[in-house]
């Protein structure tokens, strides 16, 4: 076929799936559904008695409202402190407390500390070092430090950047992934490593950055590598000793995907055998990608886990017609045995590396009038999903910032209805100002939900592209990319800009524009604070209900990582967030004033709590470990 | 080798040309774990027709000069950078320019460094800081034996005049350091003294193509 006809293959084929997708009675998109979609029904005043009485069952064993032990709290993803001690009316005096330095500041910092026992355990970048730090001292010393020396060929194979996006705490256990393909248990409270599985090649251009989710004894890990050819997967590991129990890929036969009897996407045109392999020209899911680079969240009423799949591979969506299941899509699977029971691809035959992987919160919200239990994920795409978690099926799906390849959601399909003047197939010419960027209205960057103010807050990026499909081969441990790119600011000439979100309704309550991304995670408390960062190094406080900032800092370099807060030995609320500016914010780093990279933490409190004079004998109990060696 | 790529005839002839290339290629198998699938599923590139012309070495420096170029400076008393000055047979030539800017491309060089080559997961390759040494032997080496932070190794991969030709085109961007300043390069002494030798003097440095 010529890449002509291929082109009008795939747009009947799209045409078909979409004129094909009458629901069997029952089950399918009824016109309450399209009327959500396209209505912006208020779901007024929001107090979610639902959410404030969640049980423990949505935390880790252990943790309280004063510790945090995985990077969004909560199984839920919410990143939502109870803490109130620091609040509206007092954070104008926040002040910085402590800070500590990985000294990694070649990668940007993405993840989210943890603390624990009076600990705060911090991951960095490559070579994925792990630090526990004394809470009780004065300056919290390192009290370990684990190096497990990972090989540095992973960080040539990580796409943007050599980054890691956290652990996870869990019985004692501090639990993450080395960027070369391994998942570690380190005793958290000698750094004395327990466990150390290897789950892929690295040469292969196979890495891991995501954070694991542990739940009930098992470790969910996922691979990266979406630029590399790869074929995505999330695997199950035991807690206990490391072992791996399934494996999940994202591409592929009904076999390789853990799909079987339990099956039952809400959309017919997701039904059918084989749809991992069959939506692709032969052989092609091989390389695919839908890597599971992102979060993972769990609800355990439902024991169900829940995560997003990346980009498709090549990103020349002219050598893959077909939809290209399960890609750039989300899973519902039963947590013990990882057998699917829903998903959705959110950009089916994606043409514009809009990857599926960002977190996937799991709320109660009313929605015409109903408290229906939904998951809701901001998606790189530039829309805002809600979705019932239940059933798969799309309640509210409208944007969140600017996009412009495609005009809605199909009310009855659920598919994008691109715009034309968007499609990069056929390659080998520009295709001007597609917005957004492949880097997304949001990426990776963590937002946070509020149980008191029903609304969620969200980094937002305004970046837009040019983009040229090209040609590409798969070789083993090169890039199958197959795009170029040039990237641009969106309408208004503003970045970056943080929102507070209804996804009850789809609608933007209010937003703060800034000059550079937004690329921080976001947190709310229950001080009716949201907190975030920007990429030129902009710490900032917000009333989580009007918007209105009340409290800045600037810090050392630009942040992409996400606060947490927690309750420290001395009884006070605390903030904690690292400034390493890295990952994909570097696509801005032409714009002056960007920052230097950095790898330095800083945790604040109220000024009244921090003592005006160190104790006479500080002490860094560093013990006689091994020198720090000249590695690089 | 079924290819994604068949279904256009273009590539499709190519990759039958590019077959002849396969035993010459070696690219390492594809490992990675699909269960289930068949593995090896490795596509060579574009562009193979001309590399069966290429291996022929005649004129070539030997492979057992390169090799005795060290990659950092040299302990002891003997000064034996020499090697390093080994120039590159196709500095210059344009059609190998041509030849390697190709091969960039479709060996996904330009994925890793940048259409531009102005970097991207892999570094830089115009602003005259080489981690290895910027000399054409040193660039040779680099593509020949691979780095340790995820540049493949392409010995097995490419005849020796076709890195030559790649070579070529890395030098004709202008950040490179000229075959007789190795060693100046290498110390840092370089100056404002880039590739001189190049394509540089003729169009200004980054600025060939």
């Amino acid at each position: 076929m010529t890449v002509t006809q291929r082109t009008l293959a795939i747009a009947a084929l799209m045409a078909a799936t979409a004129c094909g997708a009458r629901e069997a009675p029952g089950r399918g998109a009824d016109s309450t559904t399209a009327r959500t979609m396209t209505t912006t029904t208020s779901s007024g005043d929001v107090a979610l008695p639902a959410m404030a009485s969640r049980s423990a069952a949505w935390l880790p064993p252990g943790a309280d409202d004063g510790n945090w032990k995985m990077p969004s709290r909560d199984y839920a993803g919410t990143r939502y402190s109870p803490l109130a001690e620091i609040d509206t009316a007092n954070v104008a005096q926040l002040q910085l407390a402590w800070t500590f330095d990985d000294g990694e500041s070649h990668y940007g910092h993405e993840m989210t500390p943890l603390v624990a026992n009076n600990t705060m355990y911090i991951v960095s970048p490559f070579p994925n070092r792990a630090f526990a730090l004394d809470l009780t001292k004065p300056g919290a010393p390192v009290k370990w430090k684990y190096e497990p020396n990972p090989s540095p060929i992973a960080v040539g194979k990580a796409c943007c950047d050599a980054v890691n996006r956290g652990a996870a705490l869990y019985e004692g256990k501090l639990i993450y992934n080395l960027l070369d393909d391994h998942t570690v248990a380190v005793d958290a409270n000698t750094g004395k490593e327990l466990w150390r599985t290897k789950l892929a090649n690295v040469e292969d251009g196979t890495t891991m950055t995501m954070a694991p989710l542990v739940v009930d004894g098992k470790v969910y890990v996922g691979n990266s590598g979406g630029e590399m050819g790869v074929a995505g997967w999330l695997a199950a590991l035991d807690v206990n000793t490391g072992k791996e129990l399934w494996r999940a890929y994202s591409v592929g036969p009904d076999s390789l995907v853990r799909i079987g009897a339990d099956f039952k996407p809400f959309y017919s045109w997701m039904r059918g055998k084989d749809l991992g392999a069959s939506t692709w020209p032969a052989e092609a899911w091989k390389h695919g990608a839908g890597a599971v680079w992102g979060w993972v969240t769990y609800d355990p009423e439902l024991k169900r886990i829940y995560y997003g799949t990346s980009n498709t591979g090549p990103w020349n969506a002219a050598q893959r017609p077909g939809l290209n299941l399960w890609t750039s899509a989300v899973f519902a699977r039963k947590a013990d045995n990882g057998m699917a029971t829903w998903a959705y691809a959110m950009t089916p035959h994606n043409e514009w590396d809009y990857d599926a992987v960002n977190e996937n919160i799991l709320v109660d919200l009313p929605i015409d009038g109903q408290v229906r239990k939904v998951m809701v994920q901001f998606n790189r795409n530039g829309f805002a999903y809600t979705i019932d978690r239940t059933t798969g099926e799309v309640l509210v799906a409208r944007p969140f910032g600017h996009e412009n390849w495609a005009s809605g959601i199909d009310p009855k399909t659920a598919m994008p209805i691109v715009n034309a003047d968007k499609h990069t197939v056929p390659p080998g010419r520009w295709v001007r100002d597609i917005c957004p960027a492949d880097v997304g209205v949001k990426d990776f960057e963590p937002s946070a939900f509020s149980p008191r103010t029903g609304l969620f807050y969200v980094s937002v990026q305004n970046i837009c592209m040019d983009y040229k499909g090209r040609e590409v081969s798969y070789i083993a441990g090169t890039p199958y990319w197959g795009a170029q790119m040039t990237r641009h600011v969106g309408p208004g000439g503003n970045y970056g800009e943080f929102i507070a979100f209804d996804a009850a309704t789809g609608t933007k309550v209010w937003g703060i524009p800034e000059p550079f991304l937004t690329y921080s995670g976001a947190m709310a408390t229950a001080g009716d604070l949201a907190f975030y960062g920007t990429v030129d190094g902009w710490l900032k406080a917000v009333n989580a209900r009007t918007g209105k900032v009340l409290w800045s800092r600037k810090l050392g370099s630009g942040i992409i990582s996400a606060p947490m807060a927690y309750r420290g030995p001395d009884g006070h609320e605390y903030i904690a967030i690292a400034a390493g500016v890295g990952g994909g914010a570097m696509t801005t780093s032409s714009q002056p004033g960007f920052p230097a990279r950095g790898s330095s933490y800083y945790v604040f409190t109220l000024a009244k709590n921090i003592p005006s004079t160190a104790p006479a004998s500080p002490g860094g109990e560093g013990g006689a470990g091994k020198q720090e060696g000249g590695k690089p | 080798m079924m290819l994604v790529t068949t279904r256009s005839p273009r590539l499709a002839a190519l990759a039958m040309a590019g077959s002849v290339l396969v035993a010459l290629a070696a690219c390492r198998q594809d490992t990675q774990d699909v269960r289930g699938g068949a593995q090896g599923n490795v596509t060579l590139p574009q562009q193979q027709a001309s590399l069966a012309k290429t291996t022929d070495t005649t004129g070539l420096p030997p492979e057992g000069a390169l090799a005795r170029v060290a990659i950092g400076d040299l302990a002891g008393v003997g000064n034996n950078t020499l090697d390093a000055q080994v120039a590159n047979p196709y500095a210059n030539d344009r059609a190998s320019v041509e030849v390697g800017h190709e091969m960039f491309v479709n060996m996904n060089c330009a994925a890793c460094h940048g259409y531009d080559l102005k970097g991207g997961m892999g570094p830089d390759l115009t602003d005259t800081y080489w981690r290895y040494g910027g000399s054409p032997a040193d660039i040779y080496k680099s593509i020949y034996e691979g780095r340790p932070q995820g540049m493949p190794a392409w010995g097995r991969a490419l005849p020796p005049a076709v890195i030559w030709k790649v070579v070529s085109y890395i030098q004709s961007k202008g950040g490179t350091y000229p075959a007789t300043l190795a060693d100046r390069g290498r110390q840092g002494d370089l100056g404002d003294d880039a590739d001189t030798t190049s394509f540089s003097t003729l169009k200004g440095r980054n600025n060939v193509h």
